[in-house]
């Protein structure tokens, strides 16, 4: 058996205290087999994007003990997240989250410029990946210029740039109209096929769950059967 | 609508506020330079009339010929005339009064009675007491007199004698008097003798005005009291009544009131003493005084609004900015009200009323703001030192221009509202380009347009406010700051393409960030324009006050010169100098004739003489003095005969053929300064016996460089012919080494065969003298210390030079009073000391004296002291000698930077470089803090994809230096630009003509440095602490808000 990808053990996160205290999340424990494409499910304000958050390190659990590819994210530091987010996750954000004044290849090009990548590897990667993602022609083009579903397909892209071992992507159809959005989910879990990627998408869609491998349900901040 | 901008205003209120902060900067700006130039310019004329000299406000009426039975009543109605004509202000009036001249006892005499008010402060007692009225003079009681020390002693007249007054030499005299003689006093300098018939000299030997054309003798005055001169029947010459009217705290309308008046009160004066007299005039230098400062009041209005309105564009671009900015923190909300149904005109309704809001908040907040700031302003220097100092005030004027200003601003804002701009990230639309490169073009076209006429506007043009002169300076700036912006996208482009071939981010981000985002040129406009104006504020400021001191300088000419306000005296030279220190030169300044040209109206070519050995100590100005003065120095100096102090010459002589002849003899001195005096003695006949001429060396140290004899006398008709033989003695061992003599006119062909001898201890001249022409000064013998002095050199004015065509080695006959000078042209010079922009030649004042002198003039030319380098209380130590007015260049540079009506222009020039540096750091951390606000989301998702907070702060730091540094650069050097090519267009003289020597661009490097550096600095801290915080936020709340 392979050891998991991901592993939650017992994650607590509180917003607030005394009577006005939010528990976004309550002992939350799971893991994540490598290569899979996992749904987290739950309605909104279920705690999807606070675990999406701690599992990345952009967040912190009050309690419990998260592991990506075999790292402590709670041990880490500001500086050893930084590094877990370059090398290790990736993300997909909901509102896509490209830089308005790039172009969709030097979208695409951040996570390997944060990497040091040589120029010409740079170059022949993102090439790739916008081919992957199927917007090679629009290379030179900026995100106000690119439809919704092309930006986010630029983002997937971006999320791939630095070969990362989990790609957590927060609702990454949710601005999407039914039809790409299922084509988006449709290039997620090619993708996870084709490079070997772990896949967490947080998601309220039946049709969207059908895709994944796997569907972890969240509901007020604890997981649900 | 209302609530929705009432809840937007709650939770936007420091976006609002910043929109607050520059609308009310901006009302606060105009709402001072409103209040400079109405409230501080009124009061301005007023302090400038209160400090007026008394010789620029008084009003002098002047009557001539009144026959006798109305000098009471002319008297009496002249001074009505000229008080009422001084109303609404208190006035001394003084009058004085000559009478007609009377013959005294002994042929070929007479005198005169002179009445004058406030005697005892023009003329000090010697011996005696002042005369009273006599009361009843037609009862032929004797008339108390006071007469001056020398004329007692050449009358013979003490205290107690009495003397009888012949009959008046007129037409239809009145009757002799009788005077007592009571006093004896001395004349003081500078206390009005000038206006006497004899200048307050007590005789001349030779009067101009002699009766009947009879050679005469004049004496005088015989000082009485005013009112009995008056009531003696005596026919009056000349009655002045002079009013000084007490402008302590003058009002400005009063003043106009007051300059109307007097200007009509000659006529008055003419109307009411038709018939009365033969002449009447009335003569004031206080409408040219008032018309002055109202001319000048109008050039610093202009040089104030010129400057303001620089200050107005930068708040107008500092709000286009914060509005721009805030339509883009808004665009969200703006999107989905839109969304909502939201129609254009609801936009335009609500930005309507929520700018309204702000104006009239900015307009309650500016109006006392701008009172407590112009009354602040007028508490420092150079406001204050100018007496200028106010209390906060509001008025009328300042509260329209706060309430227009902002209503301006508040439609700017109404404009940014409903057309916003552009979002981030999206490229320049065709439209959006074709039309910034019209604004572009438009401003460089307007801007050109604008240089092209100050460069071409006259240099004598005159006082009213130039619209060229005040729109100029505002849009060079702007389109150049525009311009250079143009230069600072291909430099970010080229940044961006350098830093993209690295390998990391953050370089690429910051190039990309700073090229890309239209922000950044938004608010480019903004910075490069307020580190423009702060730095041509700073530079025109230094260029002002150095033009000003040009001006200065060449308006006086030297450091401290003292107007002699009567011929020097002998000995005069030494107390000048102890008084002054420093270097000491006399100087000879006076109008001449070039030829037969006389100069155009009001502009006849000026001569100035001074010793050219002491150029490089006296002279000022910009000019090299030391080479032009050298050819102009004397080859040898004049030896001349040393004269013992108290040294008494004696003259004697003798004429052939039995004649009547006699000799007045003239004594040339010169003392060590080189100042040159004549002392005369009085008419001595040729008949062998000898003669003393007394009180001719009252010091020592003085030399006898020249006699002049003009011969008289009737020696049996016209075709007479006489050989005189005339001796001086002076002291043993002198020789004639270098002594010639010579006809003054010798082309009167009067005298001839003259011969000039030393020997003996005595002068001795002789020749043959004809009587054919009846002026004495046709056979003038004159005997100088120095040969034939040749042709005066002279360095002459461009202005001179172009106006009689003449050039190096020009051969120039001047006429210098009533004497011919001839002159060579050695350098023709842009100006002259003293005389900047005249037609005027500058001399040595040894040369000149000495052509005068060798032409039978031997009164000194010397008309005031010039002194380099003088001590400090030179000024006030001279006014003790009351020989005249002092000017120094210091007190011109002060009246020209610092007087109450100019200073309102380095203080404007102060308040501009605040307010742009203010506008400037407000500028940028407005638009950075809307940065962290536009951008916090995608700097969060930075730190997602795994970019540490230290990356980001590099970033974002680079960034804005990427953007910000060119940009004050850029600013900087328009600032630089603009200062060399429109600040010295922009200086104009204090009569609104270009200044005399044309205005040099001043750069200011150490403080320009230092407000740089501020600038830098200012703008740094605002960025590092606005991106240290917008990093720190950068965290997962802000990914929670997507």
């Amino acid at each position: 058996m392979t050891a998991p990808i991901l592993t939650v053990q017992g994650v607590h996160r509180t917003f607030g205290s005394g009577p006005a205290a939010v528990h976004a999340l309550r002992d939350i424990s799971f893991e994540v087999e490598p290569g899979t494409m996992v749904a987290l499910v739950g309605r909104s304000g279920s705690g999807k994007t606070t675990l999406l958050n701690v599992i990345g390190g952009l967040d912190r659990p009050d309690e419990g003990a998260v592991t990506v590819d075999g790292v402590d994210v709670t041990a880490l530091d500001e500086d050893g997240l930084s590094q877990l987010r370059r090398e290790r996750v990736s993300y997909v954000f909901q509102t896509f989250g490209l830089i308005p004044v790039l172009s969709a290849a030097e979208n695409v090009g951040v996570p390997l410029r944060l990497a040091r990548a040589e120029p010409k590897e740079r170059e022949r990667r993102v090439e790739l990946l916008l081919d992957l993602v199927g917007l090679s022609g629009h290379a030179a083009q900026r995100p106000g210029e690119l439809s919704g579903g092309q930006q986010q397909r630029v983002a997937i892209a971006r999320a791939l740039a630095a070969s990362p071992r989990l790609l957590i992507a927060d609702e990454p159809t949710g601005q999407l109209d039914a039809e790409t959005g299922l084509a988006v989910m449709a290039l997620i879990r090619g993708i996870v096929e084709s490079e070997g990627v772990t896949a967490l998408v947080s998601t309220h869609d039946p049709v969207m769950m059908a895709l994944a491998d796997r569907v972890v349900r969240i509901a007020d901040g604890q997981l649900v059967p | 609508m209302i609530a929705l901008l009432a809840r937007r205003a709650r939770a936007q209120w420091p976006l609002l506020a910043s929109l607050l902060a520059v609308l009310t900067i901006g009302a606060t700006l105009l709402g001072t330079c409103a209040l400079l130039v109405t409230r501080t310019s009124e009061r301005a004329v007023e302090v400038a009339a209160a400090r007026a000299t008394a010789d620029d406000v008084e009003v002098t009426a002047y009557t001539v010929e009144i026959p006798p039975g109305n000098a009471r009543s002319v008297a009496a109605d002249t001074r009505e005339i000229l008080a009422a004509s001084i109303e609404p202000f208190p006035a001394a009036l003084t009058t004085r009064a000559s009478s007609v001249m009377r013959a005294l006892p002994g042929d070929g005499r007479e005198a005169y009675l002179s009445g004058v008010e406030g005697l005892s402060a023009r003329s000090t007692l010697i011996s005696g007491r002042w005369p009273r009225a006599a009361g009843d003079t037609s009862a032929g009681r004797p008339l108390e007199a006071a007469i001056f020390d020398n004329t007692a002693r050449l009358l013979g007249l003490k205290v107690g004698s009495r003397i009888r007054l012949g009959a008046e030499l007129t037409v239809d005299p009145a009757g002799p008097v009788t005077v007592t003689v009571v006093g004896l006093v001395h004349p003081l300098p500078d206390a009005g003798w000038d206006r006497d018939p004899l200048g307050g000299e007590g005789f001349d030997p030779d009067p101009s005005d002699a009766a009947f054309g009879r050679k005469m003798q004049a004496y005088g005055p015989f000082l009485v009291d005013l009112a009995d001169l008056l009531a003696s029947g005596s026919a009056l010459d000349r009655l002045e009544v002079n009013a000084r009217p007490d402008l302590a705290d003058p009002k400005a309308r009063d003043l106009d009131t007051l300059s109307a008046s007097v200007l009509g009160a000659d006529a008055r004066l003419a109307a009411k003493l038709t018939g009365r007299v033969r002449v009447e005039r009335v003569s004031s230098a206080l409408p040219g005084t008032l018309a002055g400062a109202r001319d000048q009041q109008e050039l610093t209005a202009e040089a104030v609004l010129a400057l303001a309105l620089i200050g107005i564009v930068l708040t107008a671009i500092a709000l286009a900015l914060a509005g721009r900015l805030a339509t883009g923190v808004r665009a969200d909300e703006s999107e989905l009200l839109s969304a909502l149904g939201t129609s254009r005109r609801q936009f335009a309704a609500a930005a309507t009323v929520e700018a309204l809001a702000l104006a009239v908040l900015a307009v309650a907040l500016a109006v006392p703001a701008s009172a407590a700031l112009h009354a602040a302003l007028t508490r420092i220097p150079p406001l204050s030192g100018a007496g200028l100092a106010a209390r906060p005030a509001v008025t009328g004027p300042q509260v329209l221009s706060v309430a227009g200003g902002a209503l301006v601003l508040a439609v700017l804002l109404i404009s940014l509202a409903v057309w916003p701009a552009a979002s981030s990230g999206d490229r320049r639309s065709r439209r959006e380009l074709l039309a910034r490169s019209g604004a572009d073009l438009l401003l460089v076209a307007l801007a050109g347009v604008g240089w092209w006429q100050l460069t071409t506007q006259p240099a004598g043009a005159g006082t009213r406010a130039d619209a060229v002169r005040v729109l100029a300076p505002a849009l060079l700036l702007t389109a150049g700051t525009a311009l250079a912006l143009r230069l600072v996208p291909p430099a970010l482009n080229r940044a961006e393409r350098l830093a993209a071939r690295t390998r990391g981010l953050v370089a690429p981000l910051a190039t990309v960030q700073a090229a890309r985002r239209p922000q950044a040129v938004a608010a480019g406009l903004l910075i490069g324009l307020g580190c423009a104006a702060a730095t041509f504020g700073a530079a025109f400021d230094d260029t002002w006050h150095a033009a000003q001191h040009d001006q200065a300088d060449l308006a006086v000419g030297t450091d401290l010169s003292v107007v002699l306000g009567a011929p020097p005296l002998t000995g005069q030279s030494t107390a000048v100098a102890a008084a002054v220190g420093g270097v000491v030169s006399p100087v000879a300044e006076h109008t001449v004739a070039v030829g037969q040209w006389l100069g155009g109206a009001g502009a006849a070519p000026r001569l100035l003489a001074l010793d050219t050995r002491k150029a490089a100590a006296v002279l000022r100005g910009r000019g090299d003095w030391p080479s032009v003065a050298k050819p102009l120095i004397p080859a040898t100096p004049v030896p001349g005969i040393a004269l013992p102090r108290g040294f008494v010459p004696v003259i004697s002589g003798t004429a052939t053929d039995n004649a009547a002849v006699t000799v007045t003899p003239f004594l040339v001195l010169e003392d060590a300064t080189g100042l040159r005096t004549a002392c005369s003695g009085t008419a001595v006949p040729l008949d062998g016996h000898a003669y003393p001429v007394p009180g001719c060396v009252p010091d020592d140290g003085l030399r006898l460089v020249a006699v002049a004899l003009p011969v008289s006398g009737v020696p049996g008709g016209w075709a007479a012919v006489s050989t005189v033989d005339v001796g001086l003695t002076v002291p043993g061992g002198a020789t004639a080494d270098k002594w010639g003599v010579k006809a003054a006119s010798p082309e009167s062909g009067q005298l001839s065969g003259t011969t000039v001898a030393i020997a003996g201890g005595r002068l001795r001249m002789t020749g043959t003298v004809k009587f054919a022409e009846p002026i004495a000064a046709s056979r003038t013998f004159v005997a100088t210390a120095f040969g034939n002095p040749g042709p005066v050199p002279i360095a002459i004015s461009t202005r001179l030079a172009g106006d009689v065509s003449a050039q190096v080695g020009s051969k120039l006959s001047l006429t210098y009073g009533v004497t011919p000078v001839d002159a060579v042209v050695t350098e023709v010079v842009p100006a002259i000391p003293s005389a900047p922009g005249a037609a005027a030649a500058m001399a040595d004042v040894d040369s000149l004296s000495r052509a005068l002198i060798s032409r039978g003039d031997l009164d000194s030319p010397v008309t005031a002291w010039w002194a380099g380098h003088p001590r400090a209380d030179a000024a006030a130590r001279v006014a003790g000698l009351h020989v005249g007015p002092t000017i120094t260049r210091a007190g011109e540079t002060e009246r020209l930077t610092g007087s109450p009506l100019r200073a309102s222009v380095p203080a404007v020039l102060r308040l501009l470089v605040a307010a742009a540096v203010v506008l400037l750091l407000g500028g940028v951390v407005l638009h950075v803090t809307c940065d962290v606000q536009l951008r916090a989301l995608e700097v969060a998702r930075l730190r997602g994809l795994g970019m540490s907070r230290r990356s980001i702060r590099r970033a974002l730091l680079g960034e804005h230096a990427a953007v910000l540094l060119p940009l004050l650069v850029a600013g900087a050097a328009v600032g630089a630009l603009a200062t060399r090519v429109v600040a010295p267009l922009m200086i104009r003289s204090d009569t609104g003509g270009a200044p005399i020597p044309a205005a040099h661009a001043h750069w200011p490097w150490l403080t320009e440095g230092l407000l740089f550096g501020l600038l830098v600095a200012g703008t740094g801290l605002a960025v590092f602490a606005v991106v240290t915080v917008q990093a720190r936020r950068a965290d997962a709340a802000h990914l929670r808000v997507a």
